[in-house]
């Protein structure tokens, strides 16, 4: 190798000096940027709710501090009763998805049985449409006209009420509890199992002593997360619960049927305090249950006996069928004339008679677009400050970005008309405040899974960057952004999901002129178009799956290509 | 040559006091420093000794708890690493996989808004400096570990840095790329005339590269100077034991003798020690073996041990044989021509000879002997 460099009295270049000063200021200022925006749209509605809540007409002084509304809610039966309700739905759906998700999870992680991929995608599949469907479907089976109840076995029995609730919710709650379970059965080594068995232990003393511990902290993380899930719920208790009310949907007909903010906000706060409490468990045991992964395992099953296999295999197909029942009754619902009397084949109920209609999908989609696009940018942003930067108030930001997981939709929707409902905020009843407050709601996840991401990427192409001159914008925009796509898009693809399918965190931020696609949903099942209603959860359905077909092919590709997968 | 050394315009860098703490950890320890233009220096010691926290000290990742950098004899500590102008060489390479080779070569470049018809020209004689020109519309992936480590030095030479920092840049590479890759790294330093600062664990890296070798242990160092100076005389057990081997053996100081067990070994330079019980360490090359061919005239006597050939291991040129003297294992060295001409075999009997010139005497206890 020789030496030939000739050009050595050339000018020395040097990074310009007043951009390095500039860049001084980047994180800080994006630092309380991002602070003061959660502040603003997450910490200020709080605030709200508990202002009129402790406060006579909302005054803050210390005369005006009262216990009034909590003494109204907790002395009149019919409130009261709300609490005890959504307590106990809560928790019967809890142990129900709890279980049932576990030995779905440990079939899919434990076994060598058939079409797990098949399983997995029938699993997840209540991802994609609203939080309704699943009563919208129980209605058509097992309601006054269902099609099971009535016309098959010809009773009077109906689902409406407690048991409608419950199983609609353990139908929704299926996929969240599940992930938490397969990464942690998918995580604690078999080996300990195969070890316990060689020692002499039976199947079953290997179960309850070796499986059933060692997945204890995910089995607990996805019950507080399940019982969130279902106490904060309001779109399937809304259209199945009939006239057992919950805490949700009495929130709901507090602030819309009789205008009593006041006690809405009451029961908000009450709501608030089990769901928090479920989150803080959830946070303090998946810290503690993280620790217990380890990466080296990823072992071999060893092949299941032939009764295993086909034990695991019907409960699999029981549990992936009632799903796909529930998305078959919905679609197949939208098609027909008049359920379950005449099947014959018509497109009438998708000419949506409600005032949204078309134009409420229409704008559900393109609010799902930017959210998907400021959620997924703004979490990597925020995860990219507090994680490679570590700047001065990381701790606060922190505590302002994992906050929302804790507070229920609706506690956040009821919020924001208390906070912005005024004059001089000029984005209240437009789209806007909609965009925010989902991706205000959906923020933790986002910031959370850009953080994990960001760690995956090596800190000293960072320090690599800085040391040949890079400020902080150029790092971020021409190496850290690149690198995190992947994720971006995921993140995208999940806040769009959201975006379209959320009920209870834009219920109350919908107006005359701001129709969305779920909400029109409960509108239209309302005023009795049920039919037309199972039309409008179909198309959400299908915008969703092909915006997450698309994602997809993007992701492969960008994976694929050599620059890719390298750090990502 | 003279063109190639006004390449790099390097000035002194100077390291005064230097500590560093995370908490109650100390990681670096009253280190005082000057690294001259053009020289090439080693940080070099066991993982955890403060090196790589020593390196980010002087990048500017890590801020000193107390002491003072100089470059050119201005104070460099509140200047931040974008404005230092000193070339990081990784570990991990860290390209950027994003850009292909001449992508990343001219990042730095871009960075400090050269023209772009300047960066073509420089990024060109990069590649062709590290031997790339034909990889650089590749993306780092493509390449293998030596070539992405070739193309991180590159990037890092092509903004002219003031100092280029290397932190441990061939420990992730094959036995083989690693040889290559030291004589690239030398000759770059050598024929450009740039100030070197080199970090890693392996004493043969080291040794072979640097002008002048930093020893480090628990923050501190232990000993500098030229790898001929330390090998030769190392000032420190640690040091004797670290920087290639060493056979180490407690004993009594008696007169002008050390006691061990039940030898006792003459030993030059005894007077200058006070303490009673004295470490010993003498390099395995550094012990001769009896045979019919040794000069008895040269021989001290009373130097002379018997021992059995406990164990024979051939490594090439050399070949090295164990023995035990007051329980402690032992080395000697012999070369493989000896060993032929000797013929011998594991539990033979064989006579040793410890020159008394070429002990090394310590007070300080080495970290093997318990």
């Amino acid at each position: 190798m020789s030496i030939t460099i000739r050009s050595t009295i050339e000018q020395q270049y040097e990074v310009p000096a007043r951009r390095l000063e500039m860049d001084r200021f980047v994180v800080p200022a994006v630092t309380i940027v991002i602070g003061l925006l959660l502040a603003f749209f997450l910490i200020f509605p709080i605030f709200s709710i508990l202002q009129l809540s402790f406060f006579k007409d909302g005054v803050v002084s210390l005369a005006t501090f009262t216990l009034d509304n909590f003494y109204k809610y907790f002395t009149t039966t019919y409130t009261l009763n709300a609490l005890w309700h959504s307590l106990y739905v809560s928790f019967v759906t809890t142990v129900f998805v709890t279980v049932i998700t576990f030995f779905f999870a440990y079939a899919l992680t434990r076994t060598t049985i058939k079409g797990k991929t098949a399983f997995r995608s029938i699993i997840m599949m209540p991802l994609i449409a609203p939080s309704i469907m699943q009563a919208l479907a129980l209605i058509y089976l097992f309601g006054r006209n269902g099609l099971i109840t009535s016309h098959l076995f010809e009773t009077d029995w109906n689902i409406y009420g407690p048991t409608g609730i419950i199983v609609s919710e353990i139908l929704y709650c299926l996929p969240h509890s599940f992930v938490i379970l397969f990464t942690t059965l998918s995580a604690v080594d078999i080996r300990l199992d195969e070890a316990a068995e060689s020692l002499g232990a039976s199947p079953f003393k290997v179960f309850t002593k070796i499986t059933l511990p060692s997945a204890k902290y995910g089995i607990f993380s996805a019950a507080a997360l399940t019982f969130n899930l279902t106490i904060t719920d309001f779109g399937n208790p809304v259209v199945i619960g009939g006239n057992y009310n919950v805490l949700a949907t009495e929130i709901y007909s507090q602030v819309t049927n009789l205008y009593r903010f006041d006690l809405g906000a009451t029961i908000a706060i009450i709501l608030l305090v089990p769901s928090m409490m479920a989150f803080l468990l959830n946070y303090y045991i998946s810290r503690k249950s993280f620790s217990m992964i380890s990466g080296a395992a990823r072992p071999f099953i060893p092949p299941s006996k032939l009764l295993k296999k086909i034990s695991f295999t019907s409960y699999s197909v029981l549990v992936s069928a009632s799903i796909i029942l529930i998305f078959a009754t919905v679609i197949i619902g939208s098609f027909v004339k008049v359920w379950p009397y005449d099947w014959s084949l018509t497109l009438d109920h998708y000419t949506f008679p409600s005032i949204g209609g078309y134009s409420a999908i229409w704008t559900s989609f393109w609010i799902s677009v930017i959210v998907g696009i400021i959620g997924s940018f703004a979490t990597l942003v925020a995860a990219y400050v507090m994680e490679t930067r570590k700047p001065f108030f990381k701790q606060t930001l922190y505590f302002f970005s994992v906050m929302p997981a804790a507070i229920p939709g609706l506690v956040m929707g009821l919020g924001y008309i208390l906070a912005f409902n005024k004059p001089y905020y000029f984005f209240f009843g437009t789209p806007w405040i909609i965009v925010i407050n989902i991706v205000v709601c959906n923020f933790t996840l986002g910031v959370l899974s850009s953080i994990s991401n960001l760690r995956n990427i090596d800190p000293s192409i960072e320090e690599a960057s800085i040391s040949l001159g890079g400020d902080t914008i150029r790092t971020f925009f021409r190496i850290i952004f690149p690198l995190a796509r992947v994720a971006f898009f995921q993140n995208f693809t999940y806040f769009f999901m959201r975006s379209m399918t959320t009920i209870s965190a834009v219920i109350f931020l919908v107006s005359a002129s701001v129709h969305l696609a779920a909400i029109e949903i409960i509108m239209l099942d309302n005023d009795g178009w049920t039919a037309s209603a199972n039309a409008m959860c179909t198309c959400i359905i299908v915008i969703v799956l092909v915006v997450l077909g698309i994602s997809n092919i993007v992701n492969k590709r960008t994976i694929r290509h050599p620059e890719g997968g390298a750090q990502a | 040559m003279i063109l190639e050394q006004r390449y790099f315009m390097s000035q002194k860098l100077v390291l005064e006091n230097i500590n560093k703490n995370f908490g109650s950890l100390v990681a670096v320890k009253n280190v005082n420093l000057e690294i001259d233009p053009g020289e090439f220096l080693c940080f070099l010691g066991p993982s955890g000794c403060g090196k790589t926290t020593l390196l980010r000290i002087i990048t500017g990742f890590e801020q000193p708890s107390s002491g003072v950098l100089k470059y050119d004899d201005k104070v460099i500590n509140n200047i931040i690493p974008q404005k230092r102008d000193f070339g990081i060489v990784f570990q991990s390479y860290a390209l950027f996989p994003n850009m292909t080779v001449q992508q990343n070569v001219a990042f730095g470049l871009k960075m400090r808004k050269m023209p772009n018809k300047e960066i073509d020209g420089r990024v060109k004689e990069i590649l062709k400096l590290v031997g790339l020109t034909e990889w650089k519309t590749h993306y780092p992936a493509q390449l293998s570990g030596g070539q992405q480590q070739r193309v991180a030095l590159g990037r890092a030479i092509a903004i002219k840095p003031k100092v280029l920092l290397l932190d441990e840049p061939l420990s992730a590479l094959d036995a083989k790329i690693r040889v290559r890759l030291r004589t690239v790294i030398k000759r770059l330093q050598k024929e450009l005339g740039i100030t070197m600062i080199y970090v890693t664990h392996d004493q043969e890296e080291a040794l072979s590269m640097a002008d002048r070798v930093a020893i480090m242990k628990n923050g501190e160092i232990r000993q500098i100077g030229s790898p001929w100076d330390i090998y030769k005389a190392p000032e420190s057990s640690f040091v004797a034991g670290f920087v290639g081997t060493s056979n180490f053996i407690a004993g009594r100081k008696e007169g002008s003798s050390v006691k061990i067990d039940g030898y006792s070994f003459k030993i030059n330079g005894l007077e200058e020690i006070k303490q009673n019980t004295v470490y010993l360490a003498i390099r395995p090359e550094k012990i001769e073996l009896i045979s019919d061919q040794t000069n008895m005239q040269q021989v001290e006597k009373s130097n002379i041990v018997d021992v059995i050939a406990e164990v024979i291991t051939f490594l090439g040129a050399v070949v090295q044989i164990t023995f035990t003297i007051d329980g402690i294992e032992m080395n000697v060295d012999i070369t493989e021509n000896e060993f032929e001409r000797l013929e011998l075999r594991r539990g033979d009997k064989i006579k040793l000879h410890f020159p008394p010139d070429k002990f090394h005497l310590y007070t300080e206890k080495p970290g093997n002997l318990t």
